[in-house]
């Protein structure tokens, strides 16, 4: 903003008028005065309105799911100490203050801080935590009672913010957030009088006037309040005009506003460095950017580090010139001492210690960038920009850090890990990670690359890629769809397929094995991911039946009414992968993924909240089913090598995904409580070398094994009959035999008993499944090629069957 | 030998289906003031009443029946939004608590969105194994929620699926 500028000439104009107009000069005088007292109402509206807009433009803040805590929770003691960290707890022996902790024999005595939640004040409260064998066993209220607690919703991790300006990033702060010896240190070293000025320092801006005046360098003397006033304007002009406007300016700021007000938006406002295109505003945000931690959480010589660089950050900047700004920071030190701040003995010690600057930026404010990008794109459809970034809002999100550590954790450790052990280029491989809650759809972890700090290309929602055999389980669910047609063990025709349709060249689907299966059973197409005899039931069920389903599942975008989209020759991003899958996990029920519970205003009122929401789109039935043959995938078939990572008694459902050349790597899975799904490829889009179980499905046993997750047990719909089946012939028994195996049916699907348990046979059969178990090992036996014909489906129901 | 076996598996599944008791689950129980209430007479047209369904044990979590209480104070202040809230925190604790899921489809009949209600209502019968208490419960949320989508044929459909289920006796296969 460019001001006007002051009249100078105006001492000059009044001198010679006065000698020769006596009249005149009256009314000069009073035009003058007018003129005059215009300019100062002009300036007064002008700052003021700088003033106001900078003080009222809050940012966003965007909040991680709050934890719940209550007795019989899965948590460990270290896991509670690292989430109560996380959100700024201090270790103290008399653990009353808010935001205190201790530690006790059997866990914690801790004193939770006010928090305003979409639902209320949450009051402090001081709180004793006990654990025993993984679990929380004990919470109590810290009184004279000693009342036992059902429940403590923590405070939740601050994950964000979005800024208002142009590319001025803050972390606002309230001043009685700002410690004391920040305030110290900066009035010992900028402005002694501050507390006592109004304005503007005249023996200040005297010796400003005369070095300037006398040739000398163009020197500040600015107070506090004028320095204030600079940085709302942003220009660098130094001259006299603009140092008379900038004192008027000052001292109208001082008229209006209290002491304590000025210094608060003084913190939030000063400018202390730049980060390629983002400016650094505000001591909150220089902690981050400098030291990696909240301002609270900063040393005495940390601090005086901060206030050092006020009067420069370009000069001073401690990443260029770590020589000069210690230098800096031990007389911002001394004119403590002087002034009486800090004793002499914290002098010592301050000046002793080293300036522990983290080398590195953080970038952004976020410690999840990709999370942060994807709820304020969701936002956006709610909410104007401006909005977001001035009015202070507050965003509850369902971000889990635990869950997103293990994830990035995962995914960073995995893909080096892989690039080592298959000596590629380090860095070559790229990945994504998105992590949902099996029944509400709460996106708990979402990871955009395998540097998760970093703000950049956001793989995770992003990154459209073909999904390979990712899409199998659309074409069986659609075939199971229709049990008197479909079951597991229907056989599928696995021979050589040409499939013609006009205007494109014939396509001949190949397996990964490059070899054809003959007659399969359903279950084993699935778990062996065969392309032959996939793309054949999907052509006989109809390839618009199929793809038409899509939507249903949350997928919006359609693929060609090709043969090959049933084979997953068509793009999705992770995140959507997610969706059809969570659909699966949740037994035919669509929730669409969220991000966000509730948005809250300035002052905790409630604005919107983002409610769950289920619509049933698939039977129950074919659903379990489908999970069924999803649990072979990881029990028999090709993600068999879970077990390195995950016990078999997890009964984990998933799929693996590879695509043409080895290009994308695939993983989509869900446990009892969680639905995750990993991509890894390579950006560039060049053959990664890695299947989806060499690649993705590492990372996602890698991750999950870290998450203790939930056995998967889908509830059984009541349309489901479980029946004991030998694997070979397809026979069923009557009862559980050695050989057999029990597979769902839709009641009415299943086959008609046949045998009695045959006892004798049985080590014979035995032997004989095991070899079956595994074809994978033998793909050319025909052992699996002729199992029993499934009778005609009867178009009558069962009981009435049996009682034909 | 078949044909045998077929009549014999017959008649026994049969005699299973005849003979469960009206209060045959185990957990969760049923207070002795929650009687089955055959006797459900489908609201009149555009005039939804959800009135309070017995309150039977619905967890033995202490957090849950915290959050349960709150919301039932709250959806009674009409605070139906912050009801909401707490019942969503309720199941994410026991995401596969029927009660929790049925609690939550009567409060969205509450507030009138239907759709969300009889959905809802679907997905507590999923976790609802053979509680025929709260399957009942849930037909008629589904029931009311179809008059409430004008749907009088879907509606009847629904009551009648729940008094079936609280009266099995009166509900012969042959």
């Amino acid at each position: 903003m460019k001001l006007p500028a002051f009249p100078r000439n105006a001492v000059l104009f009044l001198f010679n008028f006065l000698k020769s107009h006596a009249r005149a000069i009256r009314l000069t005088v009073l035009l003058l005065a007018l003129g005059l007292s215009g300019y100062v109402f002009y300036l007064d509206v002008t700052i003021r309105e700088a003033f106001e807009g900078r003080k009222f433009a809050l940012p966003a803040r965007v909040y991680g799911r709050a934890l719940e805590v209550y007795p019989g929770l899965k948590l460990t003691p270290e896991q509670f100490l690292e989430e109560i960290k996380t959100v700024g707890y201090h270790e103290n022996p008399e653990p009353n203050e808010p935001a205190t902790y201790r530690h006790t024999l059997e866990g914690f005595e801790f004193t939770s801080r006010d928090f305003v939640f979409g639902d209320g004040l949450q009051k402090a409260q001081p709180l004793r935590i006990g654990f025993a064998e993984g679990r929380v066993t004990l919470l109590q209220e810290r009184d004279k009672e000693d009342a036992d607690l059902a429940l403590l919703r923590l405070e939740p991790p601050l994950i964000g913010g979005i800024y208002p300006g142009h590319n001025e990033d803050r972390a606002l702060l309230r001043l009685d957030q700002v410690p004391k010896p920040l305030i110290d240190a900066l009035v010992s070293i900028e402005d002694r009088k501050f507390y006592t000025h109004w304005g503007i320092d005249p023996r200040g801006i005297a010796r400003a006037l005369y070095k300037t005046l006398s040739g000398q360098r163009i020197e500040g003397g600015s107070t506090l309040t004028q320095q204030l006033v600079k940085n709302f304007f942003l220009t660098s002009e130094r001259t006299l005009t603009r140092k008379g406007t900038e004192v008027l300016m000052a001292m109208l700021l001082e008229m209006h506003y209290g002491k304590d007000e000025i210094l608060e938006t003084y913190l939030n406002e000063i400018f202390l460095g730049q980060d390629a295109t983002r400016a650094i505003h505000g001591f909150g945000l220089a902690s981050h950017f400098y030291f990696d931690r909240p301002l609270e959480r900063l040393e005495l010589q940390e601090l005086a580090t901060l206030v050092g660089m006020v009067k420069g950050p370009t000069v001073y900047d401690p990443r260029k010139k770590p020589e000069l700004v210690l230098q800096r920071r031990n007389i911002v030190l001394q004119e403590m001492v002087k002034l009486n701040a800090i004793t002499q003995a914290q002098f010592v010690e301050a000046r002793q210690k080293p300036l522990g600057v983290i080398h590195r930026p953080p970038s952004g404010t976020s410690p999840y960038p990709a999370f942060l990008q994807l709820v304020h794109r969701q936002l956006q459809r709610d909410y104007r920009e401006e909005d977001l970034r001035s009015e202070g809002l507050r965003i509850f999100t369902t971000l889990d850090p635990r869950v997103q550590r293990h994830a990035e954790l995962a995914l960073a450790g995995r893909l080096k890990q892989i690039e080592k052990a298959r000596r590629m280029d380090a860095n070559t491989l790229e990945g994504a990670v998105v992590v949902s809650s099996t029944q509400n759809g709460e996106l708990l972890a979402l990871v955009g690359g395998r540097e998760a700090r970093y703000a950049g290309f956001n793989r995770a929602v992003d990154a459209m890629r073909p999904i390979g055999s990712l899409a199998k389980p659309i074409v069986y669910l659609s075939a199971l769809e229709n049990p008197d047609s479909y079951t597991l063990l229907t056989p599928l025709d696995d021979s050589p397929l040409v499939w013609k349709q006009p205007g494109t060249t014939d396509w001949k689907p190949q397996n990964y094995d490059k070899k054809f299966h003959d007659q399969v059973p359903l279950r084993t197409a699935l778990a062996h991911s065969y392309n032959v005899s996939t793309a054949r039931l999907g052509i006989e069920l109809g390839i618009d039946n199929v793809l038409d389903k899509l939507p249903l599942y949350g997928i919006e975008r359609r693929p060609p009414s090709f043969a090959s989209s049933l084979l997953g020759a068509f793009e999705l991003s992770p995140v959507e992968v997610a969706q059809l899958y969570q659909t699966f996990a949740d037994g035919g029920f669509r929730t669409p993924l969220r991000a966000i519970r509730e948005v809250v205003d300035v002052e905790g009122k409630p604005l919107q909240r983002y409610p769950l929401n289920v619509e049933p789109v698939a039977a129950a039935a074919p659903v379990y089913l489908l999970t069924h043959a999803l649990q072979g995938v990881v029990r028999e078939g090709t993600a068999q090598g879970l077990v390195n990572w995950l016990p078999a008694e997890l009964n984990a459902a998933g799929k693996t995904g590879t695509t043409d050349d080895l290009r994308d790597s695939w993983f989509a899975g869900y446990t009892g409580d969680r639905v995750a799904v990993v991509w890894v490829g390579r950006d560039d889009n060049l053959p990664s070398g890695l299947t989806g179980s060499s690649g993705a499905m590492t990372v996602w046993g890698e991750m999950m094994k870290n998450l203790d997750p939930e056995p998967l047990q889908p509830a059984v719909p009541e349309d489901i009959e479980l029946a004991h089946i030998d694997p070979v012939s397809g026979l069923r028994y009557d009862r559980e035999c050695a050989a057999t195996v029990a597979i769902p049916f839709v009641r009415g699907s299943e086959p008609d008993v046949t045998e009695s348990c045959p006892g004798a046979l049985t080590d014979i059969l035995t032997t004989f499944g095991d070899m079956i178990a595994r074809p994978e090992e033998k793909p050319g036996e025909k052992t699996e090629d002729k199992p029993e014909p499934k009778p005609e489906p009867e178009k009558k129901n069962w009981i009435q069957r049996l009682l034909d | 030998m078949k044909r045998f076996l077929l009549f014999f598996v017959a008649a026994s599944l049969l005699a299973g289906c005849a003979s469960v008791p009206p209060q045959a689950s185990t957990t969760p129980t049923l207070p002795d003031t929650a009687t089955p209430d055959g006797m459900i007479v489908p609201p009149a047209e555009g005039d939804i009443v959800v009135e309070p369904e017995p309150r039977p044990v619905m967890s033995v979590n202490r957090a849950v029946v915290a959050l349960l209480d709150r919301a039932q104070l709250d959806s009674a202040a009409g605070k139906r939004e912050a009801a909401g809230a707490s019942l969503e925190r309720a199941l994410r604790i026991e995401p596969r608590n029927a009660w929790l899921w049925n609690e939550l489809a009567r409060l969205r009949l509450a507030q009138g969105q239907y759709a969300q209600a009889v959905s809802l209502a679907k997905k507590s019968i999923s976790f609802a194994g053979g509680e025929p208490q709260l399957l009942a419960a849930n037909w008629r949320v589904i029931g009311k929620a179809r008059v409430g989508q004008g749907d009088s044929a879907g509606a009847e459909q629904a009551f009648r699926q729940a008094d079936e289920l609280l009266q099995p006796e009166t509900t012969p296969l042959f």
